[in-house]
């Protein structure tokens, strides 16, 4: 099978999916070239690479830029959703989310419910996150807390580049409205990726390792620190299994609980500050439905609760660490 | 004369590189004899046992439990009594110098290819040194060449082993419409065609087996032997049903229960068995492929294919083996195998033995091969 990487993966569900449905539009930032391109189309394939070749394909009809305004473009995009267009709109990075909150929050989310369900807005929401780029504190926050915590909002979180095109493309085709989001730090990682198309249904966890010792969730680029983690723990006779919820809205709660039962120990992983997280949810909900099937205290890895700092070396604290991840794993093994 | 084995960490599966000692099932000096389960080892895909390469006793625990080593690595010593501690410590020596000079565990495996067909493409994983013949491994109905986790690697460290995944299956692309057991056939034999021009032995598991019948059929004076796994095609009875609720389950859990039916202990069923099965048939075209091949194995009625008359008049050795706890296409009536077929019943197995006794299944591959 084909390696690609995460980038590589992303522009081929968005290519397979334009050309299959002719009511797949984008728009967003700097998509066909933007500011201080010097009029050069499609000079970066887009601020991350990620849209390159969809201009020439597609034209300037369908592959839309934008000025600086998220709010109007969030906004045009969830009434281009209402009315029948299944728009990708493409934020650069997820901290700006901020400034469309009610777009997404008081509109898209809640037209199908405010509608008796007579109201479609599938609308794709793309965005970067995550810490390591040294890009500053407002342009590497982990979000999706804040979309998981609103109804009516699919959040999608890929880790690896078969599961971004098949979950891409799931979320082009679903009606709701989803916010995709892609680290930063994941867009070079290579693996597998079918070339044909293939869709991944939301609320499927991913078994990324089975073990017995000790559970590992992890979401996102937490995937990595915690198979990193695993391997080290593997060398000390621990056996630790990882899952990757994929989706934190709508979550798999029975492959969560089926591996807490089946292991009793279970190490959380969240690039996301701990307070009100998905972290500390998915722990909330183990505490309430194994108790007692647990053997020690769920641990929680996660960034402490503050910005992301700009200084190298404190921004590679900041971030949990495959160390911290067996340190916390041994100590619930060996207790 | 003494005579002193070697228990290692074997190789299952190309991407394997290292495996942890989970369970000795012999204590030091207990006694062990040719094919018993001694040792329980896990990989990050798949735990399963180690079987006895030799008669004698369980002289030394190099490996201890919990420990994690790399394919090829000494794990035990099997030895009779006329050998000397001495000895003992010399071969184990001996072995830790023989340990990565790169020749261990191998079994000459390589990255799969995919080879272009009409219709589509094929994918094939060769493995094992040159030579002019070659042994191609065919899977079953949903299944994919992970199939042969414990059998290509072993088989390939003594010939040439190419498995391959069936149209529709695993990395090869699928094919539906009309005739499509036909096409399923051509697109293999072009296939391997390509890959393996000399004399082949077939070793094929249940819908493969028709396949293999088929082309057996086809190039009577190319196969030199044929091995078929709980094939398809000598009776009637089937379990129509796991046809049914494999090509409907989407989903991980609901694939899991699916496959379970598969072997007589279901803990053999791995998450990444699940998630490869599940890649595959998430790929656009593949359920109509999986479904039309379905259409082609069973219907209300029973079996579809019939490979009896096929069989009987093949030239070369014909070895059926068959898990005598098989759910999916139960043991055919002793009048419904052909005579020339050697049947051997392999038991506390299900409808997987390649996985379940993988080394009763690797030595009557390589006896089957042996008489051709």
């Amino acid at each position: 099978m084909a390696q690609k990487s995460f980038r590589q993966a992303l522009n081929e569900a968005l290519h397979f999916e334009m050309g299959r449905d002719p009511r797949v539009i984008m728009m967003g930032e700097d998509l066909t070239g933007g500011a201080g391109a010097n009029g050069v189309k499609d000079a970066w394939g887009g601020p991350f690479g990620v849209t390159r070749g969809l201009l020439d394909a597609f034209g300037p009809e369908r592959i839309r830029d934008t000025p600086i305004s998220e709010a109007a473009f969030i906004g045009a995009a969830a009434g281009a959703a209402l009315t029948g267009l299944r728009p990708i709109a493409e934020i650069m990075f997820v901290d700006f989310a901020g400034v469309c909150l009610d777009q997404i929050m008081n509109q898209a989310a809640k037209f199908r419910y405010m509608f008796g369900g007579r109201a479609k807005t599938p609308l794709v929401i793309r965005a970067t996150y995550g810490a390591g780029s040294r890009s500053g504190s407002q342009h590497t926050q982990a979000l999706y807390p804040i979309f998981t915590h609103i109804p009516g909002l699919k959040v999608v979180i890929p880790s690896t580049p078969y599961d971004a095109k098949g979950l891409l493309l799931q979320a082009i085709r679903d009606d709701d409205p989803v916010i995709f989001l892609e680290h930063k730090m994941l867009y070079d990682t290579v693996g597998d990726v079918p070339d044909g198309a293939y869709t991944i249904p939301f609320g499927e966890a991913r078994v990324a390792r089975d073990g017995k010792d000790v559970l590992i969730i992890a979401i996102g680029r937490m995937v990595q620190v915690a198979e990193e983690a695993a391997r080290k723990l593997a060398s000390e006779g621990i056996s630790a299994a990882i899952i990757d919820p994929r989706t934190t809205s709508p979550l798999d709660e029975d492959t969560l609980l089926d591996f807490t039962e089946t292991i009793g120990r279970v190490v959380i992983v969240d690039e996301a500050n701990p307070r009100c997280s998905v972290a500390t949810d998915i722990s909330a909900l183990l505490a309430d439905k194994c108790f007692d099937a647990l053997k020690a205290p769920i641990k929680l890895v996660t960034a402490p609760h503050a910005p992301v700092p700009y200084a190298p070396n404190l921004e590679d604290a900041y971030i949990p660490s495959a160390d911290a991840v067996v340190k916390a794993a041994t100590s619930i093994v060996k207790r | 004369m003494s005579s002193i084995e070697a228990v290692t960490v074997p190789k299952w599966g190309m991407t394997m590189t290292e495996g942890k000692i989970t369970q000795w099932m012999v204590g030091e000096g207990g006694p062990v004899t040719r094919g018993q389960e001694i040792l329980e080892i896990e990989t990050t895909k798949v735990t399963n046992v180690v079987e006895a390469a030799a008669t004698g006793t369980l002289r030394r625990i190099v490996l201890n439990e919990g420990t994690t080593a790399p394919v090829g690595a000494l794990a035990g010593v099997i030895a009779d009594e006329a050998a000397t501690p001495e000895e003992i410590d010399a071969f184990i020596a001996s072995y830790a110098d023989r340990l990565g000079s790169g020749d261990e565990g191998e079994g000459g495996a390589s990255v799969p290819r995919t080879i272009t067909v009409d219709g589509g493409t094929v994918n094939v994983l060769e493995a094992g040194p040159e030579s002019d013949e070659t042994v191609v491994l065919l899977h079953g109905f949903g299944g994919d060449l992970s199939t042969w986790l414990f059998n290509q690697s072993a088989l390939a460290e003594k010939m040439r082993v190419v498995a391959v995944d069936l149209p529709g299956h695993g990395a090869s692309s699928p094919i539906a419409g009309e005739d499509v057991f036909l096409k399923i056939v051509a697109a293999v034999e072009a296939a391997v065609d390509a890959v393996a021009p000399g004399k082949l032995h077939l070793v094929a598991h249940s819908f493969g087996g028709a396949v293999a019948a088929a082309i057996a059929t086809n190039r009577p004076s190319r196969v030199g032997s044929l091995t078929l796994i709980a094939p398809i095609g000598l009776s009637r009875q089937m379990s129509r049903d796991f046809l049914v609720d494999f090509i409907a389950a989407e989903r991980r859990r609901q694939l899991s229960s699916v496959l379970e039916r598969l072997f007589a202990d279901p803990s053999k069923i791995t998450s990444d068995m699940v998630e490869g099965t599940l890649r595959f048939k998430r790929l656009e075209g593949v359920p109509e492929a999986l479904s039309a091949i379905a259409d082609t194995i069973a219907d209300d009625s029973g079996q579809v294919q019939s490979i009896g008359g096929q069989l009987k008049d093949l030239p070369c050795p014909v070895t059926i083996l068959w898990g005598d706890r098989d759910e999916i296409v139960p043991l055919p009536q002793s009048t419904e195998v052909p005579a020339n077929a050697r049947l051997r019943i392999i038991p506390d197995v299900g409808h997987m033995p390649q996985m379940e006794a993988s080394s009763a299944v690797n030595d009557a591959i390589l006896e089957t091969f042996q008489r051709g």
